[in-house]
């Protein structure tokens, strides 16, 4: 399972972006998504297009997580929602590892380096969680996940030097987004 | 010249002229104005089609025409001045775009004739230029019926149609199907998209999408006719009737020395001869009896003699035709053009694009036709002349053969069928044998497939995969198949509704795909079940079961594409919330791997539109999905790029920035880094292929001397702002790469470009 985490502020704009990948089951938390190497903007273009369904789903839903909202069918990925009350959104994109017997040759070390995804080989790695991303336990797993991250992100946008608005540039933020994720997804 | 009918609405803009290329697109305009223009277009060419035919009446009336046939109709009475979207459709309120090919499915459902003329008949046809004998000749006239068709359904209230249509097919070619063709009907499909794709590229490469008229949810005039090929692909099957034919056409000509003996061989040809149709197909079926006049060389008096004659013998459903036999060429004063077949098979799009020849005086007329509707008529170049007094002699025949003998006859079968076999069915003792035939035999049934022998609960037979024709599921199929050709959709779904459970429990898969996917399709295309009152969810497990006992169970791939096509057609149309089961069928077509690699490339253009037609409701703007039909579009434009094409490349980046003009909070300013830099890439990708694409040389041209810039001043189109796709970029991004082939242009003049 591969995530792509993106805090965007209520005008679209990216705050915060991480890519990991799962550490349940033996994963060693790098992000190995579907897509070639050079396609790594499909996930940005994939988390753009879902708020098209977020905006129809933040009136329709009371919570402030909004469970999975939207799916991409080819590259089988999931978006999952959390809206703060300040209008800000997280969106995490969650894909199943590649079965064995899809196409995947490694690659070359082109932008993928960027996200931290160096495809080297495809590697089953099977926890509850990855198994099936629209499960009771999934949907349960990202909520903790989101509420700890909420937790951080209203820390830091309290700081002082933080304005609304801003990009999240804070290293203690970032750290503590990964450690919620190892710790949950 | 065509029927009022043949009018289409795809109609270039005035501005829309070969010289001035890509600029003219008006896709900019404000919606409403598009479409008022449209529409105007559309009228003033219906009007001056239909006003420079003759009258029908006029013609007709010098006819030794019958009088007190039971069904006469008054339908001859055709009001050209109204336009086809008034009458002829009960969707209004509908795109423009969606509203075509809904029309377009709904004709391509249409009702068989099959073509079965004697020696001297083809012989005459054949003199006058057309070497596929009489069945040629009449199969163009016969995909529009001229004038209204008024149809009966079963509860007995009539309505007319204005696109009513038949299909000509050879008597001999029903049933002979050619599993022998070295590559499959899809594979065919491929190739007839590339050469459509080379050939538009080749004529100047100028845009010829039509989609920049009609605004983004219209089809591209290349999806439209992919579609087309997709609908007429498949064969006479068993497990349909849509194929098999209604009627039979038996012709003789004034030539023929022995008519009636010649009548009587050709009707023992097709009923026992050698050439008689397959076991499968229902035999009860129209006979219909032309006799062809040869006005140049025979007496009219005689044949009138030999009509009445034959009148007697075979009772009304008797034609007299009066042709010219010599050969019309385009210089006689009253030549015209034989409309072109508007349904041809991919196989006959491959023959005909061979033997277009590459006549340069044609060009306009060639391109003009690429605007106008297709890319496909590559066989014009070879098409006929006929007289126009040929030509309305045989919209008359057509005419008369549909109104008065088909569709009556069609209604008729529907009725006793629906009376006899059907409400049987629908009785409480029906339901008692149809449950305890599943329940007694259901372990027989079992063991006779195991066996593979006769034993089966039931009629189908699982050895040759049919029903016998007259067994109970085959009429019921075909009542429902009739009705739907007879566009009464209500009676079809419940017919379709009541036999699909039969086919599933005598595994007759191929049956009970055809019954799931049409019963789907026929819900869908009931005017008068809204949308709120059919259950989505239904729909989609009919189709959903229909494609998989066509693709898991029969592995046939053309029908499982075609329900595929249909389901996000039809959901499509319908709009609001079924607009999203239709993009995930889409989805689910290139998923499947249905489609070539060209056909991807359409498909994805489709998830597009399909978001793209889902329009916001209330003052919230809820409900768009304009950032997903821009993503999509976005991947079409980079997948055409790396098929070569940038022109088209080009045409769906610039849907794609005016799908996401409104969810962007700047102009072409993408929040996200990385999506910013691939669009930019794209643009500029595009664009250097795209002035490559014209011999020009990209690499140093500042934004100051663009051309586009420069032809955008000159035109003066001051609706649209800027051509966001092509300007404005930084042209230093890394040119010098994608720039190694062709030889530099060291004047590259701007005039010449426009003329490029």
């Amino acid at each position: 399972m591969s995530y792509y985490f993106t805090i965007l502020s209520p005008t679209d704009t990216p705050l915060f972006n991480i890519a990991f990948g799962t550490s349940k089951g033996g994963g060693d938390g790098i992000a190995r998504f579907r897509f070639p190497e050079t396609a790594q903007y499909m996930n940005q273009f994939i988390i753009h297009s879902s708020l098209d369904i977020l905006e129809e789903a933040q009136w329709t839903n009371g919570g402030m997580y909004l469970k999975h909202i939207d799916t991409y069918p080819p590259a089988a990925a999931y978006i999952s929602a959390f809206l703060t009350p300040s209008g800000a959104r997280f969106l995490l994109l969650h894909q199943p590892p590649h079965l064995p017997s899809s196409t995947s040759t490694g690659s070359g070390l082109g932008s993928s380096s960027l996200l931290g995804s160096a495809g080297s080989t495809t590697r089953a790695s099977s926890s509850s969680v990855a198994a099936n991303p629209t499960s009771p336990q999934t949907e349960e797993a990202v909520r903790q996940f989101m509420n700890e991250v909420y937790e951080n992100y209203v820390k830091t946008a309290m700081s002082p030097f933080y304005k609304q608005g801003m990009e999240i540039r804070s290293p203690v933020f970032r750290t503590r987004v990964t450690a919620a994720g190892k710790k949950w997804l | 010249m065509t029927s009022p009918g043949d009018a289409t609405p795809v109609k270039p803009p005035p501005s829309f002229s070969p010289g001035v290329t890509r600029v003219a697109s008006p896709s900019r305009y404000p919606e409403e104005h598009e479409s008022a223009q449209s529409i105007d277009v559309q009228l003033a060419e219906s009007q001056s089609a239909s006003s420079s035919t003759p009258p029908l009446s006029a013609t007709i009336s010098d006819l030794p025409i019958r009088s007190g046939s039971p069904h006469s109709r008054s339908g001859r009475s055709s009001t050209p001045q109204l336009a086809r979207s008034s009458i002829g459709s009960p969707f209004d309120g509908r795109a423009d775009g969606s509203e075509d090919i809904r029309s377009l499915i709904i004709r391509s459902f249409s009702p068989t004739i099959a073509v079965h003329a004697s020696e001297d008949t083809e012989h005459l046809v054949r003199n006058k230029g057309f070497k596929g004998g009489f069945w040629e000749l009449i199969r163009p006239f016969g995909e529009t019926v001229s004038g209204k068709v008024v149809i009966r359904d079963s509860i007995g209230s009539s309505r007319a149609w204005e696109d009513y249509g038949v299909r000509f097919v050879n008597f001999k070619g029903i049933g002979k199907s050619t599993p022998s063709r070295d590559s499959g009907p899809l594979a065919q499909m491929e190739e007839v998209l590339t050469k459509q794709l080379d050939s538009s590229e080749g004529l100047m490469g100028a845009s010829v999408r039509a989609k920049d008229v009609l605004g983004f949810p219209a089809a591209t005039p290349l999806f439209k006719s992919y579609l087309q090929q997709l609908l007429c692909v498949a064969p006479a099957a068993p497990h349909e009737t849509f194929g098999h034919p209604v009627a039979n056409v038996i012709a003789i000509s004034s030539r023929n020395p022995a008519p009636l003996e010649t009548l009587r061989q050709l009707y023992a040809d097709s009923t026992t001869g050698d050439r008689h149709l397959p076991d499968w197909v229902h035999q009860e079926y129209l006979r219909y009896y032309v006799l062809v006049h040869d006005e140049e060389r025979d007496d009219i008096t005689e044949s009138t003699k030999l009509y009445d004659q034959m009148k007697r013998h075979f009772g009304l459903h008797c034609h007299l035709l009066r042709l010219r036999s010599s050969q019309c060429v385009v210089t006689d004063d009253d030549s015209v053009q034989v409309p072109q077949c508007e349904w041809l098979s991919p196989s006959e799009h491959l023959s005909g694009a061979g033997e277009a020849g590459t006549l340069i005086s044609n060009h306009g007329r060639k391109f003009a036709n690429l605007h106008s509707e297709t890319l496909v008529d590559l066989g014009t170049d070879g098409t006929p002349y006929l007289f126009d007094s040929d030509a309305t002699a045989i919209r008359a025949f057509i005419r008369e053969l549909v109104v008065q003998s088909v569709i009556p006859f069609m209604e008729n079968k529907v009725a006793v069928w629906n009376d006899q076999v059907a409400s049987r069915r629908r009785g409480i003792s029906g339901r008692f044998i149809s449950m305890s035939k599943r329940w007694a035999f259901g372990s027989s049934s079992r063991s006779g497939i195991a066996g593979s022998s006769g034993g089966n609960s039931g009629n189908y037979d699982s050895t040759q995969h049919f029903y016998s024709p007259d067994s109970p599921e085959a009429v019921l199929r075909k009542m429902a198949d009739f009705a739907f050709m007879l566009r009464d959709w209500k009676l079809s779904t419940s017919t379709y509704e009541m036999i699909r459970s039969d086919f599933g429990n005598d595994k007759a898969w191929k049956y009970h795909a055809g019954a799931h996917e049409m019963c789907a399709v026929s819900m869908l295309l009931n005017p008068l079940a809204t949308s709120a009152k059919i259950k989505l969810d239904s729909v989609d497990q009919l189709f959903e079961t229909a494609c998989y006992s066509y693709l898991t169970r029969c592995s046939d791939v053309p029908h499982a594409l075609r329900c595929l096509s249909l389901a996000v057609e039809l959901l499509k149309s319908r709009g609001g919330s079924a607009t999203e089961s239709a993009a995930k069928w889409a989805m689910r077509v290139m998923d499947f791997g249905l489609v070539g690699s060209v056909g991807q490339i359409l498909y994805t253009e489709r998830v597009a539109a399909c978001y793209a037609s889902k329009t916001p409701v209330g003052a919230a703007k809820w409900g768009g999905r304009r950032r997903k039909a821009g993503m999509w579009s976005t991947l079409a434009a980079d997948q055409w790029l790396k098929a070569g094409k940038p022109t088209l490349a080009s045409a769906c980046l610039e849907e794609a920035e005016r799908l996401y003009a409104d969810v962007l909070e700047a102009d072409g300013v993408f929040p996200m880094p990385e999506m910013q830099g691939f669009v930019d890439n794209l643009r500029h990708a595009v664009k250097v292929e795209y002035l490559e694409a014209r011999g020009f040389d990209a690499r140093d041209r500042s934004p100051n001397e663009d051309p586009l810039d420069t032809e955008e001043t000159s035109e003066k189109l001051d609706k649209r702002s800027h051509r966001r796709s092509l300007i404005g970029l930084p042209v230093q991004l890394d040119a010098g790469a994608l720039n190694t082939q062709g030889p530099r242009d060291p004047e590259n003049p701007n005039d010449d470009f426009e003329r490029a």
